[in-house]
């Protein structure tokens, strides 16, 4: 490689060592660099496009078992509703979560809802409601306003203002995330 | 061939016609609540749900991508006049995907309307104002992060209304983006590549009409004053350009990342000079306005820097590797990653490297490794990629917003109703 090649500012940079001195353009190499770069790069590309498609199969995964849950509200309650909320436990990685929808017709959160605490596998479509609260009109899922728990909710004692912590973390329904 | 383009233009205008006819109707959780600018246009379409504007975005790309393929055998009348079409269908709509635009105008009425810093309060603080309960709901504490020049550009916007300022920062971004495309493609053309294709690359990119320029965003004004500098260095003014760089870093400080590969290019004092009394320029009109919080860049960023985004490629490993999210470790990790990068980068520009290439990866490395990913941010290193020596840049650019587009594809896949 000869620094005869290159046409910069040798007066400035001369006292520099040749492979320190800066250039203008580059010196065309032996394509080992442009080798090793490429292949960094794909192995970076690869590991994104895996852990984006892992993500999406992951959330499909989600979206799967909110159907089931979204399907037991309708069926355990009767009501045909579509604005209903859910509640996933994204903090403690289990399957549990929590819909809420109004028991009388009304806009969201405008009436008395009801709360079901889904678990388990989504079996024929549906997961088990094994317990869940009220809540009054207008508030939003906080144990210091629910009442009426029953099922493993009421055991669990998830409701009122000596409840134990809040099983309801930050959710978000698949609506609202983008 | 023919038939192919034309095809390909008529999927580009009617998946953007789509999504912004059905988004005009409102009740959209794909619209942000706002006020309603663009009533002509509602009753024509139906409500924006994610399974049409999914359906619509691939479309949008599948039909980009074979577009950016035969890109050379499209007239360059045909591409402006495509792109051009994009951009004021995109213009005539609502305001699409996110609720920035309602931050922004919020930061201009605390100044302007309410005598307050938006350095030193969220739009809280205004919350009897009538653009309050539009300012998304993450950001009400929030004060701005934005650079000074760019709340300055923002003021004379404030006393217009709230439907008025809306269309003032519709038409900024506006006005910004074709800034943009016509230097992209002067840019393109004294590097002799074709300006159609650089044209059509950036101004018919589905996350530059749908997100960018459908959100109004301030990165449009940012990626301007970067195209401004390219082309000012391109002419051999280097003070100039780099006093362009710091004042696309005063409007949004990631511009700042073109500054060293620009000064390590040219090896001139100008250029060091250019960007110091810019920078004294731009400490000195915002401090006197904003006082001291209004230069504090560092704090902005270091505040930004640890929100952490569900779309993030950090996030996404996390969860590849059985992690519920990015941990403190990792962002101190990411950060050491993008040093590592940037350094490697810096010294093949000294050594010669396109510093154009070099800022543009550096862009795209600031993207993938930040732990708060939204999609506008995968078009910093854009125009900078299709007028790089590097085509590599341009191909990792496209890949990472294409990942970007398949990560919003869960609810296509399993709709959830």
């Amino acid at each position: 490689m000869s620094d005869a090649e290159t046409p910069v500012q040798r007066d400035k940079w001369d006292r520099l060592p040749a492979w320190l001195r800066p250039r203008d353009v580059e010196l065309p190499g032996t394509g080992r660099r442009r080798l090793v770069e490429v292949t960094l790069l794909l192995l970076a590309g690869l590991l994104l496009a895996i852990a984006t498609v892992n993500d999406v199969v992951k959330q499909t995964h989600v979206n799967h078992r909110l159907i089931a849950d979204l399907r037991t509200w309708r069926s355990y309650t009767g009501h045909d509703y579509r604005n209903l909320s859910t509640e996933q436990d994204f903090y403690g990685h289990t399957t549990r979560d929590v819909v809420c929808g109004n028991t009388t017709p009304g806009a969201p959160k405008e009436r008395v809802q009801l709360c079901l605490r889904m678990t388990g596998p989504v079996i024929r479509g549906r997961r088990t409601a094994g317990g869940g609260w009220y809540l009054p009109p207008k508030v939003e899922d906080v144990p210091a306003s629910r009442y009426g728990c029953f099922g493993t909710a009421k055991s669990a004692q998830l409701c009122g203002p000596a409840a134990r912590g809040s099983e309801s973390p930050e959710g978000t329904s698949p609506e609202t995330g983008q | 061939m023919r038939g192919l383009i034309v095809l390909c233009a008529l999927v580009l205008v009617a998946a953007t016609a789509e999504i912004v006819l059905d988004g005009a109707g409102g009740h959209s959780p794909l619209i942000p609540k706002s006020p309603q600018i663009a009533g002509w246009l509602s009753g024509i379409g139906e409500r924006l749900g994610y399974r049409v504007f999914l359906i619509a975005l691939l479309a949008f790309t599948g039909a980009y991508v074979v577009m950016l393929g035969l890109a050379r055998r499209i007239s360059k009348r045909w591409a402006i006049v495509l792109v051009g079409a994009l951009q004021l269908i995109v213009f005539a709509g609502p305001i699409l995907i996110s609720t920035d635009v309602f931050s922004y105008i919020a930061y201009a009425r605390m100044g302007v309307e309410h005598a307050l810093n938006p350095y030193t309060h969220g739009p809280i603080a205004i919350v009897h104002d009538p653009v309050y309960p539009y300012v998304g709901k993450d950001w009400k504490h929030v004060a701005t992060a934005y650079g000074p020049l760019y709340s300055l550009l923002s003021y004379p916007l404030a006393p217009l209304g709230l439907k008025g300022a809306i269309w003032g920062m519709k038409l900024e971004a506006l006005l910004a983006g074709c800034g943009t495309l016509a230097l992209t493609w002067r840019c393109a053309r004294a590097r002799d590549i074709n300006p159609g294709g650089a044209l059509l690359a950036v101004g018919a990119n589905p996350l530059w009409v749908i997100y960018g320029l459908g959100g109004a965003h301030n990165d449009l004004i940012m990626t301007l004053f970067m195209m401004v500098a390219v082309t000012l260095s391109f002419a051999g003014r280097d003070a100039p350009a780099t006093a362009s760089v710091l004042a696309g870093a005063l409007v949004k400080a990631t511009a700042a990342a073109l500054l060293p590969f620009m000064i390590l290019s040219s090896r001139k004092l100008a250029s060091v000079l250019g960007a110091l009394g810019a920078l004294v320029l731009g400490a000195l009109i915002g401090y006197a306005v904003f006082g001291v919080h209004g230069i504090d860049v560092v704090a902005a960023l270091n505040r930004d820097a640890a929100f952490v985004s569900t779309d993030s490629f950090p996030t996404e490993i996390a969860h590849l590797v059985g992690k519920p999210g990015v941990f403190p470790i990792d962002h101190d990790l990411l950060k050491g990653a993008l040093v590592l990068i940037v350094a490697y980068l810096l010294w093949r520009t000294w050594r010669g490297y396109d510093w154009i290439a070099a800022s543009g990866w550096t862009l795209l490395a600031i993207s993938v490794t930040s732990t708060w990913l939204l999609p506008w941010y995968t078009l910093w290193s854009l125009p900078l990629a299709v007028i790089a020596r590097d085509r590599r840049l341009l191909v990792a650019t496209l890949a990472v917003q294409v990942l970007f587009i398949v990560h919003q594809l869960a609810p296509l896949l399993v709709p959830v109703s």
